[in-house]
């Protein structure tokens, strides 16, 4: 294997999905536009809750803000990433899945080509939300490096999330199933971690699930660093736990891949 | 005469047991125009795919420029250009950045990219509007610039995989003008396939009809057409055709779901 020409590869595959990316004026518009209804709107109708003492405690902060910024972001980071794959399936039906199988590159380029572009997406989506956030008057702790780490722990979680879509699409060849499929994924997702609601809020069993739940250890990290600081023996397991899960998705997108296209 | 594709018992069989190319063996000539024809499902897009390596073959293989595709895909994808029929092309670039993306593809060195666009831009003639959004492209154009993209790397053997479909009767004679072109000016061979009788009889040096997976004749389309003098009054290609392929309408697989899953086969094969 001749590295470059593979680095040279995945530059190429990447460029492809960011150029595209940065033409879609109405999708950039969404970029901006829906983490800040979210901040907005969830922010002010929740912002009650943190007046009360109890509730106050149970997030760890006085602001709701502060709570919910790393929970936006890797609410942004899931949604964005999980739709990853059918980037793949359009190629496919396009055709110019094709037309880059016929051309002299690695088949791992593709899929790792794609993931890069969804991992820089997520960033550039999660240092929009830190914006707004400023905006909003939250607080991060951390400051600059705090923020750089939260957007790298973002730009990890999308690029797990693309992982499992890529995985998926090259099983899945409809459009259609492969929506209904990240769908069915990402709400429970969701609604079983710590994004929007404190884990000690939660009933035991819902506990349970949410301390299991990999959107929890990616938000659990973000939300030390930027309300309480660097507090390593919280960030530390949560992030190997994380970039392990991400090796093991990347390695099953690329080779699933391959095989599909074999 | 330089053979510059030569296929020796070409065989794929699908996954659901559909043999859908069986013992194929024919050859290519540098610089000559090599149409493949044959009626829907005969199987010229799995030979397509199996000669532009999209596809490994079940047994058998071929050497495009004397490199084996089984043995050095990488190789031989240097030595082709392939064109689909689906118009690959990114709406949402430019067609100076599709063309770079292709070259990106290809490994061509930074030094030489601007000039290697600017080479092809002018073949198909399409200079002039290289920074416009392809999506502000007319049909003709957008094939003119995938073609431009499956010459970036100055192969020695196009695949037009039925370049003219769906184009008017104005737009097509402008591609074939194009073909007509590459061949003459730059010694390229070309493979294509194409469901217009005139089209393949006009253009094309040598003729191969292919169904149900088997080559059933492969000549020039003179020798093709006096072939049948006997059978019909001056025959053209279309007669050729018929005669080979028989007047039946295909639907040559024998239960609902064997042509089903044949028809997917021949699909994700194009995808």
């Amino acid at each position: 294997m001749n590295i470059k020409l593979l680095l040279s590869d995945i530059y190429w595959v990447f460029w492809r999905e960011i150029k595209k990316f940065l033409q879609q004026k109405a999708r950039l518009m969404m970029v901006v536009i829906q983490p800040l209804i979210w901040l907005v709107l969830m922010g002010n109708s929740m912002s009650g809750l943190t007046r009360n003492p109890q509730a106050a405690q149970m997030l760890g902060t006085g602001n709701y803000l502060d709570f919910m910024t790393p929970g936006i972001m890797i609410m942004t980071a899931l949604f964005g990433g999980v739709f990853g794959g059918t980037t793949i399936i359009w190629d496919r039906r396009t055709g110019y899945l094709n037309k880059m199988l016929a051309a002299p590159i690695y088949r791992a380029a593709i899929p790792l080509g794609k993931l890069l572009s969804i991992g820089l997406q997520t960033v550039l989506q999660a240092l929009i939300i830190v914006i707004i956030a400023l905006f909003l008057g939250v607080h991060f702790k951390t400051g600059i490096p705090g923020v750089i780490a939260l957007l790298a722990i973002a730009g990890l979680f999308g690029i797990i999330m693309g992982g499992i879509s890529l995985s998926l699409s090259s099983r899945i060849k409809s459009m259609e199933t492969l929506m209904a499929v990240s769908n069915f994924l990402t709400m429970p997702l969701m609604f079983t971690s710590n994004a929007m609601f404190p884990t000690n809020a939660m009933p035991a069993w819902l506990k349970g699930i949410a301390m299991a739940n990999p959107v929890s250890y990616a938000v659990q990290a973000m939300r030390t660093i930027s309300t309480q600081g660097w507090i390593w023996h919280d960030i530390l397991p949560a992030l190997a736990a994380l970039t392990g899960i991400m090796v093991v998705l990347v390695a099953l997108a690329i080779r699933l891949f391959s095989k599909s296209v074999n | 005469m330089k053979t510059i594709i030569e296929a020796q018992g070409l065989t794929k069989v699908y996954s659901g047991g559909i043999l859908a190319v069986d013992n194929v063996s024919f050859s290519v000539n540098q610089g000559e125009i090599f149409g493949f024809l044959g009626p829907n499902g005969a199987g010229k897009s799995t030979t397509i795919a199996l000669l532009t390596t999209l596809l490994s073959p079940t047994k058998g293989t071929a050497t495009i420029n004397g490199i084996d595709i089984t043995k050095h895909p990488y190789q031989a994808r240097l030595e082709l250009g392939f064109v689909s029929q689906d118009l690959a092309v990114e709406d949402a670039l430019s067609g100076y950045n599709n063309l770079r993306l292709q070259a990106g593809f290809y490994h061509l060195s930074r030094t030489e990219v601007h000039d290697r666009i600017a080479e092809v831009l002018k073949m198909v003639d399409l200079t002039g509007r290289s920074k416009d959004k392809v999506e502000t492209y007319s049909g003709g154009m957008r094939k003119r610039l995938d073609i431009a993209c499956g010459l970036i790397h100055r192969p020695r053997i196009l695949f037009l995989d039925e370049p003219t479909l769906g184009l008017d009767i104005q737009t097509r004679r402008e591609i074939w003008k194009y073909v007509n072109t590459l061949r003459e000016k730059n010694n390229m061979t070309i493979f294509l396939t194409t469901h217009y009788m005139d089209e393949a009889d006009s253009l094309c040096d040598r003729i191969a009809i292919i169904d149900r997976g088997v080559i059933k004749t492969l000549d020039t389309p003179t020798a093709l057409k006096e072939a049948i003098k006997n059978e019909v009054e001056n025959p053209t290609l279309d007669d050729v055709f018929l005669h080979h392929t028989g007047k039946e309408m295909r639907e040559d697989f024998t239960t609902k779901e064997e042509s089903f899953k044949a028809r997917n086969n021949i699909r994700r094969a194009r995808r």
